[in-house]
């Protein structure tokens, strides 16, 4: 019984030491060092669907998906810190229109409020290093057919012509996908009125919605909206 | 029962101190502060290391904001101030990058001082270009010839880049908020040859560094703030910027001290980063792009400023010092394939520090390096020099390359060739966070090493492969 523990102890202590010695993926890192990679032309402006490109075109698993996927506003295109916490919000999803719960990774809060009004959520079925997964994304509208496509968004990146540009993002059903919604799932109405009382996602986001496009000054502005409507 | 309860518990212990990355030890560095006389608190930034009285031993040159410019000589077991004249001490102009090359080919070096009296763009005072008659400095830009190309933007960093491999020197001048400078005498004047050799790009200037980094040219890598790097690589004298074509570029993070070391002891010169609260780069080139591997101990962001790869215990591993200001600072031993080992280490770790640059050279000539540090900033402290303790066995070589007009052979690269290892060291044409490490290629021998040949690559590709027999000596060798 000795022998065993003292053997026990040993393979958990040999075990402690190689974990210790393996070095974790540091997505953010990565992130940073292709951020000119993923920005040409150093634009990224509502540029969240360049990341979800660049992200899921890499061979990984489903664990690094969605660790990269925290790490960027799909509203704004900004990077975030990593252990940033998340905004728990809902979306309508496009076929069902039903509320689609989950957690959003954005940069400030009126990210937050624009994605909830306009963008929209579809399930996903990707095949990964570690098998074939399933999700909820972020998308919008096909919105290169737009005459006010915003000016401060490079258009290149999104639309080849009035089409999606499917070699620069990522596109279903002929939306784009601008991000992933994690830990994605119906809402339950506790959820919702959470949601709808919550002091961002509920209050200020009541205000921000209801403010005239012209006076949106804080997060991305109107650029998003205006990509996004 | 309780004796071998106590007895297996003892194991435990003794197994987990084994199996426990042991870099508990003695301290690594000796305080010798207090061989600097008069070593008030000021001001400083950047130091360069030149043989400034030619009198054959290396000094350090302190830059001074709003502080006197200091020469260091060793003279006696002290350091002393050997420079009271008014244009090298220049306790007005606010100075912080210094750069010592010889630009006119008479076997001395000459002095850039890189005076900064504003953050970013058009600043008061020009930089000097000192050089030396009857034993008086005089200002080269002082000089009516040259007055049409003062340096009148702010900067920080200053590297010498001998970029047609004839031993005529150029500067690099790291500019903030304005172009890039690159000065070069010609016909009897100092010109302004950055816009024709395509170096005069608009950026946030913070570090340089010049070597054979890419070609048997000096190549020059640029570290930069609020934009990307640059790695200029040279095409007969030319330059052209491949930093984004080789991954080095480095967009969205500020650059601050660099320094070209060979992290794999493979025979050619990598690229050390430290970032501003980013992610510091240990740069390997691999298949025409340069690929990060440094690892999560020494990536992680810090208040870093200046950056420096020597072998300060010569144990023939090279440590990576890092100088954080108003943060501890880092010290890291390079072991083979490129694994950073953290040093733990007190003396030195400065936690209160506003470190801004540093140095190295082994300016008492016992075979060990010292590490002068400047500090400043926001707050004004004396200067703090340290030596490693060495261990009595571990032996040195040092190599040290003159070109053919006798000055010290910067951008040169020097390589040692044992049984154990193929290790290229450049001869510092300026590095770090705007300073400079003495011209001399310094190695600390392994254990069991043997067979030593030192092969020096020329700042014009040149080579020369020559057996050494002897350690524990400083080996000069001139440029036919």
């Amino acid at each position: 019984m000795k022998k065993f523990l003292n053997l026990s102890l040993i393979i958990f202590l040999i075990l402690f030491q190689l974990k210790s010695f393996a070095e974790e993926r540091n997505y953010h890192k990565e992130l940073i060092t292709d951020w000119s990679r993923i920005f040409p032309d150093k634009n990224r402006n509502a540029a969240g669907p360049k990341f979800f490109k660049y992200i899921i075109d890499k061979k990984i698993t489903y664990k690094d998906f969605i660790e990269f996927n925290k790490l960027y506003c799909a509203v704004s295109g900004s990077l975030i810190d990593p252990n940033s916490d998340s905004e728990f919000l809902f979306i309508e999803e496009t076929k069902t229109r039903k509320k689609i719960c989950g957690n959003y990774y954005r940069c400030c809060v009126p990210c937050s409020c624009d994605l909830m009004k306009y963008s929209e959520t579809q399930k996903m079925k990707y095949e990964f290093k570690d098998g074939l997964k399933e999700f909820y994304v972020l998308t919008i509208k096909n919105p290169c057919g737009k005459n006010d496509f915003p000016n401060r968004v490079n258009k290149d990146y999104f639309c080849d012509g009035k089409k999606i540009n499917k070699s620069e993002v990522y596109s279903l059903d002929d939306q784009i996908v601008i991000g992933l919604l994690h830990n994605g799932k119906i809402c339950e109405k506790n959820e919702i009125d959470f949601v709808k009382s919550h002091q961002v996602t509920g209050r200020y986001c009541n205000l921000r919605n209801n403010t005239p496009l012209e006076n949106l000054d804080a997060g991305m502005g109107d650029i998003f909206i205006k990509l996004a409507r | 029962m309780k004796i071998k309860i106590i007895n297996n518990l003892k194991k435990v212990v003794v197994l987990f101190f084994i199996l426990t990355p042991n870099n508990l030890h003695a301290d690594f560095f000796e305080d010798i502060t207090s061989q600097i006389v008069d070593n008030p608190k000021r001001l400083s930034y950047g130091i360069s290391v030149t043989d400034l009285n030619q009198d054959g031993n290396f000094d350090f040159i302190v830059t001074g904001f709003g502080y006197l410019n200091l020469a260091l000589s060793y003279e006696n077991g002290k350091l002393i101030n050997i420079v009271n004249q008014k244009k090298f001490s220049d306790e007005f102009r606010r100075t912080i990058g210094v750069a010592a090359c010889d630009i006119d080919k008479d076997g001395f070096e000459e002095i850039y001082f890189l005076n900064t009296d504003t953050y970013s763009g058009t600043k008061k005072y020009s930089d000097r270009l000192l050089d030396m008659r009857d034993n008086n400095y005089f200002d080269l830009f002082e000089l009516e010839k040259n007055k049409e190309n003062l340096n009148l933007t702010a900067g920080r960093s200053v590297a010498c880049v001998d970029r047609k491999g004839d031993g005529e020197y150029g500067i690099y001048v790291a500019n903030y908020g304005g172009p890039s400078r690159f000065y070069e005498i010609e016909n009897e004047s100092i010109k302004d040859k950055a816009q024709n050799l395509n170096l005069d790009n608009i950026t946030g200037g913070r570090a340089v560094v010049s070597g054979h980094i890419l070609t048997d040219r000096a190549d020059i890598f640029a570290a930069n703030e609020r934009g990307a790097n640059f790695l200029f690589k040279n095409n007969n004298g030319n330059f052209e910027d491949v930093a984004f074509d080789y991954r080095i570029d480095d967009a969205i993070q500020n650059g601050r001290g660099t320094a070209l070391s060979d992290i794999y002891y493979r025979g050619r010169l990598d690229i050390l980063s430290g970032n501003w609260l980013g992610y510091h780069r240990a740069w390997i080139l691999e298949n025409r792009e340069f690929k990060d591997i440094g690892n999560k101990a020494f990536d992680k962001p810090s208040r870093i400023r200046t950056i420096i790869s020597a072998d300060f215990d010569n144990d023939g591993f090279d440590e990576v010092f890092m100088n954080n200001i108003a943060e501890p600072n880092k010290l890291f031993r390079i072991k083979d394939n490129g694994k950073f080992e953290q040093i733990n280490f007190q003396v030195g770790l400065e936690a209160n520090g506003y470190g801004t640059g540093a140095a190295v050279a082994d300016i008492d000539n016992d075979g060990v390096l010292e590490l002068l540090v400047a500090r400043g900033e926001s707050k004004e402290q004396p200067l703090t020099l340290y030596k490693a303790k060495v261990n009595k066995e571990n032996k040195y070589l040092r190599i040290k390359p003159l070109n053919k007009y006798g000055a010290p052979a910067r951008g040169a690269t020097v390589t040692l060739i044992t049984n154990k290892r193929k290790h290229s060291k450049t001869i510092d044409a300026g590095s770090g966070y705007l300073c400079q490490m003495e011209p001399v290629a310094h190695y600390g021998i392994r254990k069991n090493e043997k067979n030593f040949k030192v092969e020096i690559k020329w700042t014009n590709g040149t080579k020369k492969l020559f057996n050494v027999s002897e350690l524990n000596q400083t080996i000069t060798i001139k440029q036919k």
